[in-house]
């Protein structure tokens, strides 16, 4: 059992399909107004039947009041870190403190080198992100004095100017699954955010890698419960219950909170593109899952 | 001497975009649409920290102006990969409706380009780099290739990166600085030149025209289709204290000879200043107006022209600038950015040589009076683009898309009477009817447009509770040929009213149709596969079922060609007009007894929901569908003897039998220009070819049908059209079209000809 406490988050995790053109906005507008938590979505730059999903999520922020905004996750080899850490503060700054950095270290390499991007083997992407993570926290650390200086193999920041600084204090999620990308998780990350489908072994996976991630953060003289553990979830509502994640919003609930409870999951961010899904998932799932979550939490600690 | 470019004048604003006060250059842009600006943009400097990331603020300002455009000069290329540049800034313009502009420029401050982390490039270097920069966005953008892109330059390299997003509009590139490389740059490729007054000072601004002029003429470029935009500064004052300080009327004299004399088309106010904002929208810029029509020997174009590129994919024989007025603004054309998105409907290929957009009934009517002037061409009336037999995209021809026209409001709660325009698609009719506990049974699918469906028949979900669509009108409004707008109805215009239900694409455009809807509360919805290994028995034992069923049941049946190694497997849908689950269950039950079945889902749902099956992107249809179409009485099992020979057979890839029936046969077979009451089942088989399909359907099909419905009918031998309309009602139709349309405008869905006999002067 590993409840690392975190008030519970519920978001949205949608495609940034580029026709219709609003689909994706329309969705974002709803997850707000049914009161979600989170805005996700994926951020594939070499796929053109995609919206730019930093240009989306700038626009879908603009649009909304309440909810937070992240890539789930952002592709770091076709953002250049410095440029992104601007990007970033300057969307925080303009949704008063609503944005959230979601970041991986990449995949599909052909694509990303057809786009013009540089080709890098696994060990190198995970560096060269451990390094854009420590220019992008330069970059907004706009109060320490001196300009950035990062000396890594894939990103050299010699002597940018800081800022501008965002409006709160970003988190950066990090979408991990090797043990090199834990370990990272664990060392920088305030977050971990990966994909219950892409865990072969289902939620019970998530044990092994919460420890990694523990044992990183330890090791980095950091508490491990700083470290937020969020997951996109997908399945279906259905009148009876069949498997995990698939039958009625009660079962979800148990489900959901099973996971908070056991896995230390805080935040839960659903994969569709169904409007009812998502009212389904505000409406109902949301409230009960912190509902059993509260009482467990209180129970335990009585 | 004139130097003047011919370009429409427009106005904007320069705003800087502080990251200090976030809101501040929002309100100016916002600010900036009120006062009636054409553009606000912003220009990025990678050496100042204080200021936002001007692509992010320009998307944040996107979600919150309606109508300005917006431009970014992007001067930090080197940090940024330009094929996402060019996705970016598709989606931008996508999501913006059309509003982006983009300046690229080489900035002021190269060493802080390479502070951040971009590579160190000479002022030559940093030229080129925005060079390919430039052709890789518009390359990315060029979504009429197919291929990958690969681009190999000295600063860009693409090793085959997929084309598109396609954006809303042309976005115009411009380059921004005056480095005369880039000078030469914008001569060669870009739409438009962005200067800063202040520092390229006028006598700057005439070299610089000259260099692009030149540039342009050795590229084989018109130099007038490069737009010319400066960035100003000034002052308002009481009394003249130099240039651009003193009163509006100062202001005037200065900036007159800048748009008569060196051909500026777009000026920019570069401030932060609300007053000064206003002050020259309201003092200067239509006093510069009035000045420049009164300088220049023509007054400038009210609209943006069209690039010799664009115009050299015009079609032979359509007078493009005769194109009214109230429809040039919306008119897509072949070379148009729109283009891709208008040309083809859902099943069919096309290259129209005309788009026209009407948004009003007028607008119909300025249409109409065009394509009269062009009756040599086809022309298509389009309303959803899903038309099988309405030829709703041509070759070379005129196409009227009514989609614009697609307002849904209710008339009348008591008599559940809604007025819906051609334009809307089922899927929205039905969402908006669904909130008053209202259906209207129309097609079986969501994207499909009102005006086509509803001029021709629909046979929906709902056909044996509650009939056809065209049964349920009360009412149009149409635009004839000759351009007269008239209602018809039971008491008005009778004779039309009768032609428009069934054979309504050949007497007009309708622009309203009125309904009576019926109370639809829940219904049954399912989805059965079903084995097909034995298709006689299958389909003779759903046909009965269908027709023993209670009227609040209707059905469809899919069937395809035999595939080796594979089980034969039929879809079948069915909807149940009952919000009982018992009801619903037990009217299924004897349809899934039909066969033993593969998977089932049954749902209690909204006819809204089931509707909602389309998406609302553009149509990409390829080629010609090849169909035929028949009405059958009964599945009778030589019929379904014949119809398997035809699956059989592999010349049919798609065969479709829906249920009519029910109360589509109360209504009287000569209420309406549709007469296939009596029919219980409609048929349709979709082919590979022509000849073939043709072949097989007479030999095996065409003895059991009587009728056609000419929706679903592509057969284009004259006899088809005595198949869609029994003689007596063809007689009268042929009146009628030589009453309404005698020169056959409407010529190209199930053309009537006119009965010469009964022509009569209207």
């Amino acid at each position: 059992m590993t409840d690392y406490g975190h008030d519970l988050l519920f978001g949205t995790f949608t495609t940034p399909a580029a026709q219709p053109v609003r689909h994706a906005v329309d969705l974002a507008v709803l997850a707000d107004r049914a009161g979600l938590d989170l805005v996700t979505f994926q951020d594939h730059p070499y796929q053109p039947r995609f919206h730019d999903t930093w240009t989306l999520l700038s626009y879908v922020a603009a649009r909304t009041e309440r909810v937070h905004l992240s890539g789930n996750v952002l592709n770091l080899p076709l953002r250049q870190p410095a440029v992104l850490a601007r990007a970033a503060a300057s969307l925080d700054l303009l949704s008063g403190g609503r944005f959230e950095l979601g970041i991986g270290a990449g995949a599909f390499w052909e694509a990303i080198e057809a786009m013009g991007g540089r080709r890098l083997a696994p060990g190198q992407a995970i560096t060269a992100l451990d390094e854009a993570i420590r220019v992008i926290r330069e970059v907004w650390a706009a109060d320490r004095p001196g300009g950035v200086r990062v000396d890594g193999d894939f990103y050299r920041v010699e002597g940018a100017k800081r800022g501008p600084a965002p409006a709160h204090h970003v988190n950066v999620w990090i979408g991990a699954y090797k043990p090199r990308m834990l370990r990272l998780t664990g060392r920088v990350g305030d977050g971990w955010l990966p994909s219950l489908q892409y865990l072969p072994g289902g939620p019970a996976d998530l044990t092994a890698m919460n420890a990694q991630i523990d044992e990183a953060a330890a090791a980095a003289g950091r508490e491990p419960a700083r470290i937020r553990r969020l997951l996109n979830v997908a399945g279906r509502f259905a009148p009876t219950g069949r498997a995990l994640l698939d039958g009625p919003p009660e079962q979800w609930a148990e489900d959901l909170a099973g996971l908070a409870l056991e896995h230390g999951v805080s935040a839960f961010i659903l994969a569709t593109d169904d409007p009812a899904a998502i009212e389904v998932f505000a409406a109902e799932v949301a409230p009960a899952t912190r509902e059993l979550v509260a009482e467990e939490r209180a129970r335990t600690a009585a | 001497m004139t130097a003047n470019y011919g370009h429409r004048l427009e106005f904007g604003t320069l705003v800087t975009p502080v990251a200090t006060s976030p809101a501040t250059p929002v309100a100016l842009a916002r600010r900036s649409e009120e006062l009636g600006y054409d553009l606000v943009a912003f220009r990025d400097d990678p050496d100042q920290p204080a200021h936002l990331d001007i692509w992010t603020l320009l998307a944040w300002v996107a979600g919150r102006t309606e109508r300005i455009h917006l431009a970014a000069s992007v001067r930090s290329v080197p940090l940024r990969s330009p094929a996402v540049l060019a996705r970016s800034a598709a989606s931008l313009d996508l999501l913006s409706g059309g509003r982006l502009e983009l300046a690229l420029g080489v900035g002021d401050a190269p060493e802080a380009v390479e502070a951040m982390g971009g590579p160190r490039l000479d002022p030559h270097q940093a030229v080129e780099s925005v060079g390919e920069a430039l052709d890789v966005i518009r390359d990315m953008l060029d979504t009429d290739r197919q291929d990958a892109l690969r681009y190999s330059g000295a600063h860009h390299r693409l090793a085959g990166a997929e084309r598109g997003p396609l954006p809303a509009h042309h976005i115009p590139f411009w380059l921004d600085g005056d480095d005369g490389r880039l000078l030469r740059l914008v001569g060669t490729k870009a739409d438009g030149w962005l200067a800063t007054l202040d520092r390229t000072g006028p006598d700057g601004l005439r070299a610089g025209n000259k260099i692009i002029d030149e540039a342009a003429r050795e590229a084989g470029r018109d130099p007038a289709e490069i737009r010319r935009l400066v960035t100003i500064s000034g002052v308002f004052a009481d009394t003249r204290r130099g240039f651009l300080d003193g009163p509006p009327a100062a202001w005037v004299e200065d900036l007159l000879p800048l748009v008569v004399e060196d051909g500026v088309g777009t000026l920019v106010v570069a401030t932060d200043d609300t007053g000064t904002m206003e002050r020259f929208a309201r003092e200067v810029v239509p006093a510069l107006r009035e000045a420049v029509d009164r300088a220049l020997p023509a007054p400038l174009p009210r609209t943006v022209g069209r690039s010799a590129a664009v115009r050299a994919k015009r079609r032979p024989g359509i007078a493009y600038d005769e194109v009214p007025a109230s429809l040039a603004d919306t008119a897509v054309e072949p070379g148009d950015v729109a283009y891709a998105r208008v040309r083809s409907n859902y099943l069919r290929g096309g290259a129209p040589g005309l788009v026209l957009r009407p948004r009003t009934p007028a607008e119909v009517a300025d249409a109409l009076a065009f394509a009269r002037a062009h009756r040599h061409l086809p022309l298509g009336v389009r309303s959803g683009g899903h038309g099988i037999s309405g030829r709703s995209t041509n070759d070379g021809g005129i196409v009227i898309d009514v989609g614009a026209l697609n307002e849904i409001e209710v008339l009348d709660r008591a008599t559940r009477r809604v007025r819906i325009g051609p334009g809307a698609r089922w899927m929205d009719v039905a969402a908006a009817l669904h909130p008053y506990g209202w259906a209207l049974t129309s097609g079986d699918y969501g994207g499909v447009g009102v005006g086509g469906l509803a001029t021709a028949g629909g046979v929906g979900w709902m056909a044996r509770k509650h009939g056809l669509t065209i049964d349920h009108l009360r009412a149009v409004e149409m635009v004839l040929a000759d351009g007269t707008r008239v209602r018809a109805s039971e008491t008005e215009n009778p004779d039309l009213f009768w032609a428009v239900r069934g054979a309504g694409a050949n007497f007009g455009v309708v622009t309203a149709f009125e309904f009576e809807v019926d109370e639809v509360g829940a219904v049954g919805w399912a989805q059965f596969a079903l084995d097909a290994s034995d298709p006689v028995g299958l389909l003779t034992r759903w046909g009965a079922a269908v027709e023993a069923a209670p009227r609040d049941l209707t059905s469809a049946i899919i069937m395809g060609p035999p595939r080796m190694g594979q089980p034969r497997v039929a879809q079948v849908m069915a909807m149940v007009d009952s919000d009982d689950p018992e009801t619903v269950v037990r009217q299924l039950q004897p349809l899934a007894d039909v066969a033993p079945g593969y998977d089932q889902q049954v749902v209690l749902t909204s006819y809204a929901s089931v509707m909602a099956n389309a998406t609302d992107g553009p149509h990409h249809g390829q080629g010609e569908p090849i169909t035929r179409s028949g009405f059958v009485d009964h599945i009778t099992p030589d019929f379904a003897e014949a119809a398997a020979r035809l699956l059989a057979s592999g010349v049919v890839y798609f065969f479709h039998i829906r249920s009519v029936g029910g109360a589509v046969n109360d209504v009287p077979p000569g209420a309406m220009a549709w007469s296939h009451r009596g029919a219980n089942f409609h048929v349709t088989a979709f082919g590979r070819h022509r000849g073939r399909l043709d072949a097989l359907w007479d030999e095996l099909l065409g003895t059991h049908q009587r009728g056609l419905y000419l929706s679903f009918e592509t057969d284009p031998r004259p006899e088809r059209l005595r198949d869609a309309f029994p003689p007596a009602t063809l007689d009268r139709l042929r009146a009628l079209k030589s009453r309404y349309d005698p020169d056959r405008l409407f010529h190209d869905n199930f053309a009537i000809t006119p009965d010469t006999a009964s022509r009569t002067t209207p």
